[in-house]
């Protein structure tokens, strides 16, 4: 991006945020914060630095360094000691895709007809004004990767993304940050009934890919073959590594049969889920191939996951594998309650042997690299955009909260549909004769 | 089939005749539940009566524990005392180990009273889910919106692995309720969380029958789109009524007949459950969402003349606190569930806080085998969202909301739920702050026995599904 764009967008920024009430303060301000606890989450600096001021300039970190004094003119923010963090992640959501889960015209982050495989692409379906957007927020996730769930094909679901998680603004932040495909014991009924069958579609959906050859003008192409053109795009992607292969599975034999196929063809590989990926950590960790787990998945809940281990987490992450979280809670977390239940998976993972900084790590920058926007997120290097929390205890504790919220140096507002709710019907107004709809 | 279908019932009724006839302790029953002179309506059988034997007990002396005793106090330094299966004296002055008990050390470590699930799946939606469960789950009687007649007990496996990881979470009773697509969806059952290879020998004996209800969304939905009654919410209080009419006729006649008067009314295991309702004798769990819904079947309650003990999941409880109060009628319900469902949208995590402070009895229940493993947790979000809120309320209040208060919508408030002396010796040693996610449990008492022990691999029950199974062998290669 040249210099001239730079000033355009954030020109364009400044005028978008400051026609926004529900945020308070501009972009463009230079923001100190003091006295921080400041997980960096940079390498230089060991990853935390101690009564840290963290300099905050264009919505982008400036510096953080000990004792050090803010600079001239900027608004000092005294930490006190609270730890600060940079924006957290989750490494797989639907948000902006979804809004009440059982409404199907509130859900667009699956097809189940058309011609759409791994082409289907969830960009286009983003709601900035989804009410989960500012609840997630204000439990300090600043980016999450909203991922389809279904597809029409039997081999890809398509292509998920990476968000900002940033109220009434585009939330785009890298489109087409992963293909996603699903093979498991349930997912093989679309296959014909095998896994067997799930892998051979997906291999050969990668042999149609890469000889297909384009229909001369006007000619009529003879075609046998099951990936239409609209698939073939985005299959060349994936073999060109512009796009990794997301795979959901649990079971270690179909993570090995994941790193073959990945092998055979080319592929960069994303494990998701990975139940039983401990059982091969040491491969994993050889091949760099990240995994996205639920630290929360402890129970054989299918034959699928019959190895599922609470110390998941902390196997791979001593054996060197490079872990992200996402977290469930039956369907209901992943989304709706994204913020806090990643807080709370990264602490009970640490709760079975996750060493404290690789928790941290797999909240920010791990899921930054997995999803290809650590130049510009993940750590408080210099440059990086200003995601940044700042908390009132322990992050890991679900029952800590986040005493202020940044996104790109933006402080987010904490009201959410919840804290209005909240406030309408506090004990306070027990008395009030007026019904609560008469309350803001 | 015609043959086997047969050769099984008789020996339903073969082993019903010969476990009937005897109590717990091997005493005959009295006359009249032999059947030999009907002077008691048959909702009061006990068919299927607990087995349930306390594991080898050890008594036991926990000394210099921060505790959370479940009836609102704290105390530092303190020491407990358990012997013969019952809690014998907790005091922060120093206790006398009585010959034989073990002393336990819990310097740095908290104790709190066994955590209560009051709604758990456990058994009857079991793990492994697998296809069969896709098609038919044992969770829900699929054929008919209203069935009193079936009981979650018949449904459970107590293999499922859920009670073992449950129990690493210090659960030490469990009540199991039957799904929620159904107006009635039968019994629940409560059990201790022992590990048993009968479901029998896991009943809390003497505890309270519940029966589970289920109010807006899924009634209608799951018929509605059968074509079938009930297709919508008013459908659905009109079969709650309807069915409480016939259960009101049932149990006059039989009342009538035990008086002497009539003859002897027809057994009806649907009618059964719904007369035990209204006279007292089975608890009402209602599964309800919203305000305009509780408040209606509140109505209800009252119009057919029975009381309920609970509204499950009641995520707009915070918007009629008043109600639950006046009704006596606790409000069960998730830290911060929301948003799966329309009837969920409004969720906010202040519920059970401000449920509390309004003087209504409030706990946390878990409907998931993964937060049944964290029900303190539950307790410690919703502390901490009602502290954000400005409400003065504390963790020895907020362990109520997982163990006496959860006792109280069980009826077994006077055995379990609370270190009084007297009660059960259901116990937890955590090895810290059991709402800090880093904390586990180290040891779980039930009746005085030593059910879970971190640090002894030997007293640490898996189940039978997980023997020989990935989660146990090899390691990370």
């Amino acid at each position: 991006m040249t210099d001239k764009h730079k000033k355009i967008n954030k020109m364009l920024v400044i005028a978008f945020f400051s026609a926004m009430p529900i945020l308070s303060a501009a972009a463009g301000e230079t923001i100190a914060v003091v006295h921080a606890q400041a997980w960096t989450m940079t390498e230089a600096s060991g990853g935390r630095i101690d009564d840290a001021t963290i300099v905050v300039r264009d919505g982008r970190y400036e510096s953080v360094a000990a004792k050090a004094p803010p600079p001239a003119g900027a608004r000092v923010i005294d930490a006190a000691g609270r730890t600060v963090t940079p924006g957290l992640m989750s490494a797989d959501t639907h948000l902006g895709l979804v809004e009440v889960s059982s409404l199907e015209e509130t859900r667009d982050y699956g097809v189940n007809s058309g011609p759409l495989g791994a082409a289907f692409d969830v960009q286009y379906g983003l709601n900035r004004n989804s009410v989960l957007i500012p609840v997630v927020l204000a439990d300090g996730l600043t980016r999450a990767v909203t991922s389809p769930a279904a597809a029409s094909d039997a081999a890809f679901l398509g292509m998920g993304a990476v968000l900002r998680v940033q109220p009434g603004a585009d939330l785009l932040d890298r489109a087409k940050a992963a293909m996603y495909a699903s093979v498991g014991g349930f997912g093989a009924k679309q296959g014909g009934g095998s896994r067997s069958a799930q892998w051979q579609l997906l291999r050969n959906a990668f042999d149609e890919a890469k000889t297909y050859v384009p229909p001369k003008a006007g000619a009529d192409a003879p075609r046998d073959q099951l990936q239409n053109v609209l698939n073939i795009g985005a299959l060349r992607a994936m073999l060109e590594k512009h796009i990794p292969l997301a795979v959901r599975v649990s079971r270690e034999s179909d993570i090995r049969q994941a790193l073959q196929l990945a092998d055979d063809y080319g592929l960069s590989l994303i494990v998701i889920g990975g139940a039983e990926a401990w059982r091969c950590a040491d491969l994993l960790a050889a091949r760099k191939v990240a995994v996205v787990l639920d630290p929360e998945a402890d129970l054989p809940w299918t034959f699928d996951e019959l190895g599922a281990r609470a110390d998941n987490a902390a196997i791979l992450a001593r054996a060197g594998v490079m872990i992200a979280f996402s977290v469930s809670g039956n369907t209901v977390y992943l989304s709706h309650n994204a913020g806090v239940a990643v807080r709370e998976g990264a602490g009970l993972a640490v709760a079975n042997g996750l060493a404290y900084a690789d928790a941290m790590k797999a909240l920010t920058v791990n899921p930054a690299r997995i999803f290809g926007i650590a130049d510009h997120y993940g750590s408080m290097a210099r440059g990086s955009d200003a995601d940044l929390v700042l908390w009132n205890g322990d992050p890991l504790e679900p029952s800590s909260a986040a005493d202020a919220v940044f996104v790109r140096g933006v402080q987010a507002s904490p009201i959410t549909r919840q804290t209005l709710l909240r406030d309408r019907y506090a004990p306070k107004h027990a008395k009030d004769p007026w019904p609560p709809a008469y309350r803001p | 089939m015609k043959l086997a279908v047969l050769l099984l019932a008789f020996a339903l009724t073969a082993s019903a005749a010969q476990a009937g006839a005897h109590d717990e302790q091997g005493r005959p029953h009295a006359a009249h539940e032999r059947g030999a002179a009907e002077v008691a309506p048959p909702w009061k059988r006990d068919p299927f009566p607990s087995t349930y034997q306390p594991l080898p007990r050890q008594d036991a002396l926990i000394v210099d524990a921060t505790v959370l005793d479940g009836g609102g106090h704290r105390f530092e330094h303190a020491n407990l005392l358990l012997r013969d299966g019952r809690i014998v004296a907790l005091s922060t002055q120093a206790i006398t180990a009585p010959a034989g008990a073990t002393t336990i050390d819990a310097k740095g470590r908290w104790v709190t009273p066994g955590i209560i699930d009051v709604h758990s799946h456990d058994g009857d939606f079991s793990a492994p889910f697998t296809s069969l469960d896709a098609q038919n789950s044992d969770v829900s009687e699929g054929s008919d919106p209203v069935t009193p007649n079936v009981w979650a007990e018949h449904s459970i496996a107590v293999q499922d692995p859920s009670f073992e990881r449950a129990l690493a979470g210090g659960v030490t009773t469990l009540q199991i309720l039957p799904g929620s697509s159904n107006l009635v969806g039968g019994r629940s059952v409560v059990l201790k969380n022992v590990p048993a290879t009968t479901v029998q020998a896991m009943k809390f004996p003497n505890a309270p029958y519940g029966v589970k209800l289920a109010c807006g969304e899924n009634p209608k939905y799951n018929y509605g789109e059968k074509g079938k009654f009930p297709t919508s919410r008013m459908g659905n209080v009109a079969g709650v009524r309807a069915a409480f009419l016939e259960a009101a006729e049932y149990r006059t006649k039989w009342l009538d007949y035990i008086s002497g008067h009539g003859k002897r009314p027809d057994d009806d295991l649907k009618k059964d459950t719904l007369a035990a309702v209204l006279g007292g004798d089975i608890r009402v769990h209602w599964h309800c969402y919203r305000a305009d819904d509780m408040a209606t079947l509140f109505d209800v309650a009252k119009e057919a003349g029975f009381h309920i003990d609970a509204f499950h999941h009641a995520v707009e409880a915070y918007k009629i606190p008043q109600l639950f109060v006046a009704n006596r009628t606790c409000a069960v319900v998730w830290s911060d569930w929301w948003g799966y469902k329309m009837e969920a949208l409004d969720g906010i995590r202040e519920n059970a806080a401000f449920v509390d402070a309004a003087g209504a009895c409030v706990t946390l229940h878990s409907d998931s085998p993964w937060l049944g493993q964290r029900l303190r947790l539950e307790a410690g979000k919703a502390l901490a969202a009602g502290r954000r809120a400005g409400l003065a309320v504390g963790p020895e209040r907020a362990i109520e909301w997982v163990t006496l208060n959860s006792a109280k919508v069980l009826g077994l408030d006077a055995k379990i739920g609370s270190l009084e002396p007297g009660k059960n010796a259901d116990v937890v040693i955590w090895s810290g702050d059991p709402f800090s996610v880093y904390t586990r449990a180290d040891q779980v008492f039930i009746d005085g026995a030593l059910v879970y022990d971190r640090s002894n691999p030997a007293r640490r029950p898996r189940s039978d599904f997980e023997v020989g199974q990935p989660s146990m062998t090899g390691g990370a290669k």
